[in-house]
Protein backbone atom coordinates (compact mmCIF):
# COMPACT_ATOMS: atom_id res chain seq x y z
CA UNK A 1 0.00 0.00 0.00
CA UNK A 2 1.70 3.54 -1.02
CA UNK A 3 2.59 5.44 1.67
CA UNK A 4 -0.35 8.12 3.03
CA UNK A 5 0.33 11.56 1.12
CA UNK A 6 0.74 13.48 4.26
CA UNK A 7 -1.01 16.91 4.86
CA UNK A 8 0.85 20.08 3.92
CA UNK A 9 1.73 21.71 7.89
CA UNK A 10 2.53 25.21 8.26
CA UNK A 11 4.67 26.59 11.07
CA UNK A 12 3.70 25.64 14.52
CA UNK A 13 2.89 28.95 16.34
CA UNK A 14 4.99 29.30 19.64
CA UNK A 15 3.02 28.63 22.57
CA UNK A 16 1.87 32.32 24.20
CA UNK A 17 4.17 32.96 27.80
CA UNK A 18 1.97 32.41 30.40
CA UNK A 19 3.14 34.52 33.83
CA UNK A 20 2.52 33.42 37.44
CA UNK A 21 0.09 35.80 37.96
CA UNK A 22 -2.36 33.96 34.79
CA UNK A 23 -2.82 31.20 36.58
CA UNK A 24 -5.87 30.36 38.78
CA UNK A 25 -6.41 27.13 41.75
CA UNK A 26 -8.35 24.49 39.69
CA UNK A 27 -7.50 25.82 36.24
CA UNK A 28 -7.47 22.83 33.61
CA UNK A 29 -4.78 22.33 30.88
CA UNK A 30 -5.72 22.01 27.32
CA UNK A 31 -6.27 18.11 27.30
CA UNK A 32 -3.83 16.87 24.45
CA UNK A 33 -5.06 13.58 22.55
CA UNK A 34 -2.05 11.23 21.73
CA UNK A 35 -3.76 8.38 19.40
CA UNK A 36 -1.53 5.42 19.93
CA UNK A 37 -0.87 3.43 16.24
CA UNK A 38 1.54 0.82 15.51
CA UNK A 39 3.10 3.23 13.70
CA UNK A 40 3.37 5.96 16.27
CA UNK A 41 5.02 3.20 18.54
CA UNK A 42 7.94 2.37 16.41
CA UNK A 43 8.62 6.25 15.64
CA UNK A 44 8.49 6.77 19.18
CA UNK A 45 11.09 3.49 20.44
CA UNK A 46 13.26 4.66 17.37
CA UNK A 47 13.40 8.23 18.91
CA UNK A 48 13.83 7.39 22.39
CA UNK A 49 15.63 4.34 22.06
CA UNK A 50 13.72 2.27 24.43
CA UNK A 51 14.19 -0.69 22.21
CA UNK A 52 12.42 -3.27 24.68
CA UNK A 53 10.02 -5.66 22.56
CA UNK A 54 7.15 -5.15 24.66
CA UNK A 55 6.94 -1.30 23.20
CA UNK A 56 7.43 -2.55 19.68
CA UNK A 57 6.13 -6.29 18.80
CA UNK A 58 3.05 -7.73 19.72
CA UNK A 59 4.04 -11.42 20.17
CA UNK A 60 6.81 -10.46 22.50
CA UNK A 61 4.25 -8.47 24.71
CA UNK A 62 1.58 -10.75 24.52
CA UNK A 63 4.22 -13.24 25.60
CA UNK A 64 5.03 -11.36 28.85
CA UNK A 65 1.20 -10.81 29.64
CA UNK A 66 0.21 -7.46 28.26
CA UNK A 67 -2.36 -7.61 25.82
CA UNK A 68 -0.86 -5.91 23.12
CA UNK A 69 2.33 -3.99 22.33
CA UNK A 70 2.13 -0.67 24.84
CA UNK A 71 3.74 2.84 25.06
CA UNK A 72 7.01 3.10 27.11
CA UNK A 73 7.30 5.17 30.33
CA UNK A 74 9.61 7.73 28.42
CA UNK A 75 7.09 8.06 25.87
CA UNK A 76 4.16 8.61 28.42
CA UNK A 77 6.39 10.99 30.17
CA UNK A 78 7.20 13.07 26.90
CA UNK A 79 3.01 13.01 26.80
CA UNK A 80 3.04 14.96 30.11
CA UNK A 81 5.84 17.43 29.33
CA UNK A 82 4.08 17.96 25.80
CA UNK A 83 0.96 19.28 27.88
CA UNK A 84 2.84 20.85 30.23
CA UNK A 85 5.14 22.73 28.03
CA UNK A 86 2.30 24.41 26.08
CA UNK A 87 0.84 25.43 29.55
CA UNK A 88 4.21 27.12 30.33
CA UNK A 89 5.52 28.33 27.58
CA UNK A 90 9.20 28.52 26.95
CA UNK A 91 9.98 30.50 29.80
CA UNK A 92 8.34 28.49 32.34
CA UNK A 93 10.39 25.33 33.37
CA UNK A 94 9.53 21.80 34.28
CA UNK A 95 11.02 21.40 38.34
CA UNK A 96 9.82 18.21 39.30
CA UNK A 97 7.63 15.05 38.32
CA UNK A 98 5.99 12.52 40.98
CA UNK A 99 3.14 10.16 41.32
CA UNK A 100 3.78 9.09 37.53
CA UNK A 101 2.17 5.64 38.03
CA UNK A 102 1.68 3.60 35.09
CA UNK A 103 -1.47 2.13 36.28
CA UNK A 104 -2.74 0.03 33.21
CA UNK A 105 -0.96 -0.90 29.67
CA UNK A 106 -1.17 2.49 27.45
CA UNK A 107 -1.43 -0.06 24.03
CA UNK A 108 -1.79 -0.07 20.31
CA UNK A 109 -4.74 0.83 18.95
CA UNK A 110 -5.89 3.45 22.07
CA UNK A 111 -5.58 7.07 22.58
CA UNK A 112 -4.04 8.54 25.19
CA UNK A 113 -5.61 11.82 26.88
CA UNK A 114 -3.68 13.99 28.71
CA UNK A 115 -5.05 16.72 31.74
CA UNK A 116 -3.64 18.64 34.35
CA UNK A 117 -5.37 20.62 36.71
CA UNK A 118 -3.59 23.60 39.10
CA UNK A 119 -4.04 22.55 42.62
CA UNK A 120 -1.29 25.16 43.92
CA UNK A 121 0.50 28.26 43.96
CA UNK A 122 3.31 29.68 45.32
CA UNK A 123 5.92 32.50 44.91
CA UNK A 124 9.59 31.81 45.28
CA UNK A 125 11.42 35.26 44.88
CA UNK A 126 10.64 36.37 41.59
CA UNK A 127 9.96 32.88 40.53
CA UNK A 128 6.02 31.96 40.83
CA UNK A 129 5.78 27.63 41.26
CA UNK A 130 3.02 25.72 40.45
CA UNK A 131 1.61 22.73 41.74
CA UNK A 132 -0.29 20.88 38.73
CA UNK A 133 -2.11 17.64 39.01
CA UNK A 134 -1.79 15.55 35.71
CA UNK A 135 -3.02 12.11 34.55
CA UNK A 136 -3.72 10.31 31.48
CA UNK A 137 -6.93 8.69 30.41
CA UNK A 138 -6.57 5.64 27.84
CA UNK A 139 -10.50 5.17 27.45
CA UNK A 140 -10.47 2.47 29.84
CA UNK A 141 -9.84 4.95 32.96
CA UNK A 142 -7.03 6.31 34.69
CA UNK A 143 -4.02 4.72 32.81
CA UNK A 144 -1.07 7.16 34.43
CA UNK A 145 -1.15 9.22 37.68
CA UNK A 146 -3.06 10.93 38.80
CA UNK A 147 1.03 12.30 39.76
CA UNK A 148 1.86 16.15 40.53
CA UNK A 149 4.14 18.49 38.17
CA UNK A 150 5.86 21.46 40.24
CA UNK A 151 6.40 23.53 37.34
CA UNK A 152 7.97 27.23 37.80
CA UNK A 153 6.69 30.64 35.88
CA UNK A 154 8.24 33.90 35.49
CA UNK A 155 6.11 36.57 37.65
CA UNK A 156 5.28 39.90 35.79
CA UNK A 157 5.08 41.73 38.82
CA UNK A 158 8.95 41.59 40.75
CA UNK A 159 9.78 39.58 44.17
CA UNK A 160 7.44 40.35 46.80
CA UNK B 1 6.38 -25.17 51.66
CA UNK B 2 4.00 -24.36 48.95
CA UNK B 3 5.31 -22.89 45.82
CA UNK B 4 3.96 -19.24 45.98
CA UNK B 5 6.30 -18.96 49.41
CA UNK B 6 8.87 -20.24 47.48
CA UNK B 7 8.92 -17.14 44.74
CA UNK B 8 7.93 -15.17 47.92
CA UNK B 9 11.34 -16.15 49.78
CA UNK B 10 13.53 -15.78 46.70
CA UNK B 11 13.54 -12.36 46.76
CA UNK B 12 14.05 -12.11 50.61
CA UNK B 13 18.54 -11.25 49.72
CA UNK B 14 16.71 -8.45 48.05
CA UNK B 15 14.36 -7.10 50.48
CA UNK B 16 17.45 -7.20 52.55
CA UNK B 17 19.49 -5.01 50.82
CA UNK B 18 17.25 -2.07 50.24
CA UNK B 19 19.47 0.74 50.90
CA UNK B 20 22.83 -0.43 49.17
CA UNK B 21 23.92 1.33 46.34
CA UNK B 22 24.03 -1.59 43.12
CA UNK B 23 25.88 1.63 41.05
CA UNK B 24 29.30 0.20 40.54
CA UNK B 25 29.79 2.20 37.20
CA UNK B 26 29.41 5.44 35.77
CA UNK B 27 26.78 5.09 32.98
CA UNK B 28 27.74 7.42 30.09
CA UNK B 29 25.09 8.16 27.71
CA UNK B 30 26.61 6.92 24.12
CA UNK B 31 26.11 10.30 22.12
CA UNK B 32 26.63 13.64 22.84
CA UNK B 33 22.91 15.30 22.83
CA UNK B 34 22.57 17.28 19.20
CA UNK B 35 19.61 18.90 17.40
CA UNK B 36 19.14 16.50 15.51
CA UNK B 37 18.34 13.72 18.01
CA UNK B 38 16.32 16.39 20.13
CA UNK B 39 13.96 16.91 17.15
CA UNK B 40 13.61 12.60 16.64
CA UNK B 41 12.69 12.93 19.97
CA UNK B 42 9.58 15.20 20.12
CA UNK B 43 8.82 14.26 16.36
CA UNK B 44 6.19 10.93 17.53
CA UNK B 45 5.33 13.46 20.30
CA UNK B 46 4.53 16.34 18.09
CA UNK B 47 5.77 18.87 21.13
CA UNK B 48 7.14 22.05 19.29
CA UNK B 49 9.24 24.74 21.62
CA UNK B 50 11.55 27.36 20.57
CA UNK B 51 13.95 26.28 23.66
CA UNK B 52 14.44 23.03 21.79
CA UNK B 53 15.68 24.35 18.26
CA UNK B 54 16.87 27.86 18.92
CA UNK B 55 19.88 28.85 20.54
CA UNK B 56 18.66 32.30 20.56
CA UNK B 57 15.28 31.63 22.11
CA UNK B 58 16.72 29.37 24.56
CA UNK B 59 18.86 31.65 25.76
CA UNK B 60 16.22 34.16 26.26
CA UNK B 61 14.62 31.75 28.05
CA UNK B 62 17.21 31.53 30.34
CA UNK B 63 18.74 27.90 28.81
CA UNK B 64 22.38 27.58 28.31
CA UNK B 65 21.80 27.07 25.14
CA UNK B 66 18.95 24.43 22.91
CA UNK B 67 17.70 22.42 26.22
CA UNK B 68 16.53 18.64 25.80
CA UNK B 69 13.13 17.58 27.00
CA UNK B 70 13.26 16.63 30.60
CA UNK B 71 11.39 13.52 29.19
CA UNK B 72 14.45 12.76 27.57
CA UNK B 73 17.14 12.43 30.28
CA UNK B 74 16.53 8.41 30.29
CA UNK B 75 17.27 7.78 26.22
CA UNK B 76 20.26 10.38 26.78
CA UNK B 77 21.61 8.21 29.78
CA UNK B 78 21.39 5.14 27.67
CA UNK B 79 25.13 3.48 26.68
CA UNK B 80 25.25 2.18 22.90
CA UNK B 81 24.27 -0.94 22.01
CA UNK B 82 26.78 -1.57 20.07
CA UNK B 83 30.36 0.31 19.35
CA UNK B 84 33.47 -0.40 17.59
CA UNK B 85 35.57 -3.71 18.76
CA UNK B 86 32.27 -5.36 20.53
CA UNK B 87 30.84 -8.68 19.63
CA UNK B 88 27.81 -9.07 17.65
CA UNK B 89 24.41 -8.29 19.48
CA UNK B 90 22.36 -9.40 16.36
CA UNK B 91 23.08 -12.86 16.50
CA UNK B 92 19.60 -14.72 16.26
CA UNK B 93 17.38 -14.96 13.00
CA UNK B 94 14.24 -16.02 14.94
CA UNK B 95 11.44 -13.20 14.63
CA UNK B 96 11.48 -12.44 17.99
CA UNK B 97 15.10 -12.71 19.24
CA UNK B 98 16.76 -10.69 21.63
CA UNK B 99 19.73 -8.75 21.22
CA UNK B 100 22.74 -10.57 23.12
CA UNK B 101 23.03 -7.33 25.32
CA UNK B 102 20.83 -3.90 25.80
CA UNK B 103 21.43 -1.21 27.32
CA UNK B 104 18.20 -0.60 28.07
CA UNK B 105 17.80 -3.57 30.12
CA UNK B 106 17.78 -2.70 34.07
CA UNK B 107 21.11 -3.68 35.76
CA UNK B 108 19.63 -5.98 38.26
CA UNK B 109 21.92 -8.00 41.07
CA UNK B 110 23.31 -11.25 41.50
CA UNK B 111 20.81 -11.16 44.42
CA UNK B 112 17.39 -11.10 42.47
CA UNK B 113 15.89 -14.44 41.35
CA UNK B 114 16.08 -15.17 37.34
CA UNK B 115 13.20 -13.13 35.85
CA UNK B 116 11.86 -12.97 32.57
CA UNK B 117 9.90 -10.02 32.32
CA UNK B 118 9.62 -6.79 33.50
CA UNK B 119 8.54 -3.50 33.34
CA UNK B 120 8.42 -0.20 34.71
CA UNK B 121 6.05 1.05 36.85
CA UNK B 122 6.46 4.45 38.20
CA UNK B 123 9.11 7.34 37.96
CA UNK B 124 9.86 10.34 39.89
CA UNK B 125 11.81 13.51 38.81
CA UNK B 126 13.79 15.90 40.56
CA UNK B 127 14.82 18.26 38.08
CA UNK B 128 17.90 20.49 39.23
CA UNK B 129 19.88 21.90 36.25
CA UNK B 130 19.07 21.60 32.04
CA UNK B 131 20.43 19.34 29.40
CA UNK B 132 21.52 21.50 26.61
CA UNK B 133 23.03 20.51 22.92
CA UNK B 134 26.85 19.73 23.68
CA UNK B 135 26.16 17.74 27.31
CA UNK B 136 26.59 13.80 27.77
CA UNK B 137 24.93 12.62 30.47
CA UNK B 138 25.95 10.20 32.94
CA UNK B 139 24.29 8.37 35.58
CA UNK B 140 25.81 7.44 38.68
CA UNK B 141 24.66 5.30 41.78
CA UNK B 142 21.56 2.74 41.37
CA UNK B 143 20.69 2.67 45.35
CA UNK B 144 17.76 0.33 45.49
CA UNK B 145 14.99 1.78 47.92
CA UNK B 146 12.00 -0.80 48.23
CA UNK B 147 11.49 -4.29 47.34
CA UNK B 148 8.08 -5.89 47.49
CA UNK B 149 7.15 -9.36 46.46
CA UNK B 150 3.79 -9.34 45.34
CA UNK B 151 1.78 -11.74 42.36
CA UNK B 152 -0.06 -9.86 39.82
CA UNK B 153 -2.16 -9.86 36.61
CA UNK B 154 1.33 -10.84 34.54
CA UNK B 155 3.17 -13.15 37.09
CA UNK B 156 5.04 -13.60 40.23
CA UNK B 157 7.73 -10.91 40.91
CA UNK B 158 8.67 -7.80 43.02
CA UNK B 159 8.22 -4.10 42.86
CA UNK B 160 11.14 -2.78 42.94
CA UNK B 161 12.54 1.33 43.38
CA UNK B 162 15.78 2.49 42.45
CA UNK B 163 17.33 6.13 42.54
CA UNK B 164 20.15 7.22 40.13
CA UNK B 165 21.91 10.93 39.91
CA UNK B 166 22.42 12.61 36.64
CA UNK B 167 25.22 14.16 35.62
CA UNK B 168 26.70 16.55 32.94
CA UNK B 169 29.83 16.45 31.74
CA UNK B 170 31.48 19.09 33.42
CA UNK B 171 29.72 17.24 36.80
CA UNK B 172 26.35 19.74 37.58
CA UNK B 173 24.05 17.28 38.94
CA UNK B 174 20.97 18.10 36.92
CA UNK B 175 18.63 15.30 38.38
CA UNK B 176 17.74 12.80 40.83
CA UNK B 177 15.61 10.09 39.61
CA UNK B 178 13.50 7.27 40.87
CA UNK B 179 12.43 4.25 38.91
CA UNK B 180 9.99 1.63 40.02
CA UNK B 181 10.64 -1.75 37.88
CA UNK B 182 8.13 -5.12 38.24
CA UNK B 183 10.56 -8.21 37.52
CA UNK B 184 8.68 -10.86 37.32
CA UNK B 185 8.46 -14.44 35.85
CA UNK B 186 4.71 -14.39 33.43
CA UNK B 187 1.93 -17.54 35.70
CA UNK B 188 2.41 -20.69 34.76
CA UNK B 189 -0.39 -22.94 34.61
CA UNK B 190 0.70 -24.22 38.19
CA UNK B 191 0.97 -21.12 39.75
CA UNK B 192 -2.51 -19.67 38.22
CA UNK B 193 -4.19 -22.56 40.18
CA UNK B 194 -1.96 -22.23 43.10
Amino acid sequence: MPEQQLPAAGPTPAPPQRHFEDVTDGQELSPVRFPLSVYRLVVAAGANRDFNSIHHNSEVARASGAPDMYASTTFLLGMWERSLRQFIGAAGRIRAITGFRMRSFNVAGQTVVVHGRVTGRRRQGGTGLVDIEMWSDNGQGVSVGPGTATISLPCREGAT
Amino acid sequence: MAPTEEWMEAWQPMIDAVGRDFGGQVLVGADRVEPGTIRRFLEPLELWSPIHEDDEAAREAGYRGVVAPVSSLLSYQLPAMWASGDPGVFVDADRNAQPARSPVRPLVPDLAPPTTGYFATDIELELLGDLCVGDRLTRRGNVLLSCEPKRTAVGLGAFTTWESAYYTTDEALIARIRTGLYFYNPHTEDDEHA
